[in-house]
């Protein structure tokens, strides 16, 4: 197998325990009906012993009631299904202590969110922040959230499954993975800018280029990994170091806020850390003023 | 047209001027900008495609007062590359909403029965496409921070969305938009994750002609909004109208306005599935289809009729 594009069901069962993985369950979840958002694999598996909430994208399916959603896009559907799997891992774990709440492994091959009218009328912005809402809460609850890219992790998809974890890693670009809001030829035909210059351009900023590279430069993702086989130890690694920083109250380390963080230290994003130092110095200079 | 406060009441808030709006939203002469055009942090990407730069990057950031409330203001300009969101940008947007927590922590620290009309609030005037192609990495994480800093808001901060822009507010600022506790719009605001032309350019003519301009505003507009719950508080477009359906939202108790979101429990999320189903049920060629399944006998009526006959007239959609 070259890459893992289109196979998120294949990458779940080489990540987690060997046959471990309950599809529709998790807590006092129970989804039985295989035509509720299909292109949404959500279940409970377990990794390394203990058990986890697992959440990926089937892009083998189409959801028959949303004919725009086919080769992993997330639909209405898909969007609430994933939310509530978090929901109910929360819920599963509320008398838990810090560190011993589920990990929840988000296993992201997705090429984007339901683009239709059907989804603008009723809201398709409603799912895929209902998802990016809930998983915020459970990585604020204490639950470690990996995300693991194996094949496409596409602009307002990623931001809906992927870019709420506490550590996100992505399989290198020999495994043709994408992590993009848009191809550079695409870029090149909006801005109307030449694409060969775009290319040269991408090698000393990674802004706006695609691919995996360009992402672990700007601090998007914390690690990219070289084989297939390497995967699951490092997913194991990650939800323990994650586990620790969190029993250490060191949440800003962590998730969205961390990635900023690091994309300082790799040089990659480094002008809003100027413009957060400033505004918060001009803000410290008239607070007394509002504060009172 | 001035920036004065006083005259700026009147005026359509379409037509205003990200600034324009930032201060007359809040109590007159309480604006105070953070990272003005004075700073002259813009976008460090854009001159390397060769791109004009604003001094602001397209937003505008800062606090002022509504009543005695510290309200946290974020108001984009669209006028500027579609108010997309670039590395400056979005960092201007993510921390303002922080610092208004983080007062909201000071403040209650020092004193835990701080009443309620004290305490901070944060509202962004959206007007935006989203993600800025020239720096899209960056922006896209942005638009991850502000998620993640909505969540930390939560039980804390009022987010307040405002919507009456020429731009609307699409791609990823439409889920940020709908993550926030309330939304208050005019007929003009749109509000939706995929743009018209984007459907079409996916899905065909036949999914959605984007040059129908009636369709489009029936697809995305206040009024639809308004109808499906999206919208809480449908106003005039004026800048007062705007600033006194602010005023009267955040006078209210936080727990009321924690109850008008639409996602973020998973008792808003099962609601919403309801809806999925009727979208199922009866799977709109238009959104008059769910205007008159929401009740309204003649949704035609609803499309030209004025503000203040169809707050009276319209049915919103609701469902057991």
């Amino acid at each position: 197998m070259d890459n893992l594009i289109g196979q998120g069901r294949a990458a779940i069962g080489m990540i987690v325990d060997p046959d471990s993985f309950k599809e529709g369950v998790v807590g006092d979840l129970n989804i039985t009906d295989p035509e509720f958002g299909p292109g949404a694999v959500i279940g409970t598996a377990m990794l390394k012993g203990e058990t986890c909430t697992v959440i990926a994208n089937d892009a083998m399916t189409v959801n028959p009631k949303f004919p725009v959603v086919y080769a992993g896009i997330i639909g209405m559907e898909e969007g609430y299904k994933m939310a509530l799997a978090v929901y109910n891992s929360i819920k599963a774990d509320k008398d838990r202590p810090l560190g011993k709440k589920r990990p929840i492994l988000l296993i992201v091959d997705t090429p984007g969110n339901g683009p239709g009218k059907q989804e603008e009328i009723f809201g398709m912005n409603k799912a895929t922040g209902a998802y990016q809402l809930a998983l915020a809460e459970a990585r604020k609850e204490g639950h470690p959230i990996v995300a693991m890219v194996v094949g496409r992790a596409i602009s307002g998809a990623f931001l809906c499954h992927g870019l709420q974890a506490d550590h996100i890693l992505s399989l290198s670009a020999e495994f043709s993975t994408q992590i993009h809001v848009m191809p550079i030829t695409s870029i090149s035909r909006i801005t109307k800018l030449d694409i060969e210059w775009l290319q040269e351009l991408a090698k000393s900023n990674p802004v706006f280029a695609a691919g995996p590279n360009f992402f672990f430069k700007l601090g998007g993702v914390e690690e990219i990994i070289d084989s297939i086989e390497a995967m699951r130890d490092r997913i194991v690694a990650h939800v323990a170091q994650v586990r620790v920083l969190k029993l250490a109250g060191k949440n800003d380390e962590l998730g969205p806020w961390g990635r900023g963080t690091l994309g300082v230290e790799r040089g990659g994003r480094k002008t809003r850390a100027k413009v957060i130092e400033v505004m918060n110095e001009e803000f410290a200079a008239v607070a007394d003023r509002y504060l009172k | 047209m001035s920036n004065k406060w006083d005259t700026l009441q009147s005026q359509s808030f379409l037509e205003c001027n990200a600034r324009q709006r930032a201060v007359g939203l809040v109590d007159a002469g309480t604006f105070t900008e953070f990272i003005g055009p004075k700073d002259r942090m813009s976008s460090p990407h854009l001159p390397l495609m060769g791109e004009a730069i604003e001094f602001d990057d397209g937003i505008v950031t800062g606090v002022g007062l509504i009543g005695k409330r510290p309200v946290f203001v974020a108001s984009q300009e669209g006028r500027f590359i579609g108010g997309a969101v670039g590395e400056v940008h979005g960092a201007k947007l993510v921390n303002i909403v922080r610092i208004a927590r983080e007062s909201y922590d000071k403040m209650l620290a020092a004193n835990p029965k701080l009443p309620e009309g004290k305490r901070p609030a944060v509202v962004i005037s959206f007007d935006t496409g989203g993600v800025r192609l020239h720096e899209a990495n960056a922006g896209l994480l942005a638009h991850a921070e502000l998620m993640d800093q909505f969540q930390d808001c939560k039980g804390k901060v009022p987010v307040i969305s405002v919507i009456g822009s020429r731009v609307g507010c699409f791609g990823g600022m439409g889920f940020v938009a709908a993550a926030t506790d309330v939304i208050i719009m005019s007929p003009l605001g749109r509000l939706g994750l995929t743009g018209p032309e984007v459907i079409e350019q996916e899905m065909g003519k036949d999914e959605f002609d984007a040059s129908d301009r009636g369709m489009v505003y029936r697809t995305t507009g206040g009024k639809h909004k308004y109808i499906m719950g999206d919208c809480n508080v449908l106003v005039a477009d004026s800048i007062e109208a705007f600033r006194k359906a602010l005023g009267e939202v955040l006078a209210k108790p936080y727990a009321d306005l924690a109850a008008m979101r639409r996602i973020g429990s998973l008792e808003k999320v099962q609601y919403q599935l309801k809806l999925v189903d009727l979208c199922v049920k009866i799977a709109p060629k238009d959104s008059k289809d769910v205007w008159k399944y929401a009740g309204n006998k003649n949704p035609d009526a609803l499309v030209d009729m004025p503000l203040d006959l169809f707050l009276k007239t319209a049915e919103r959609l609701k469902i057991a």
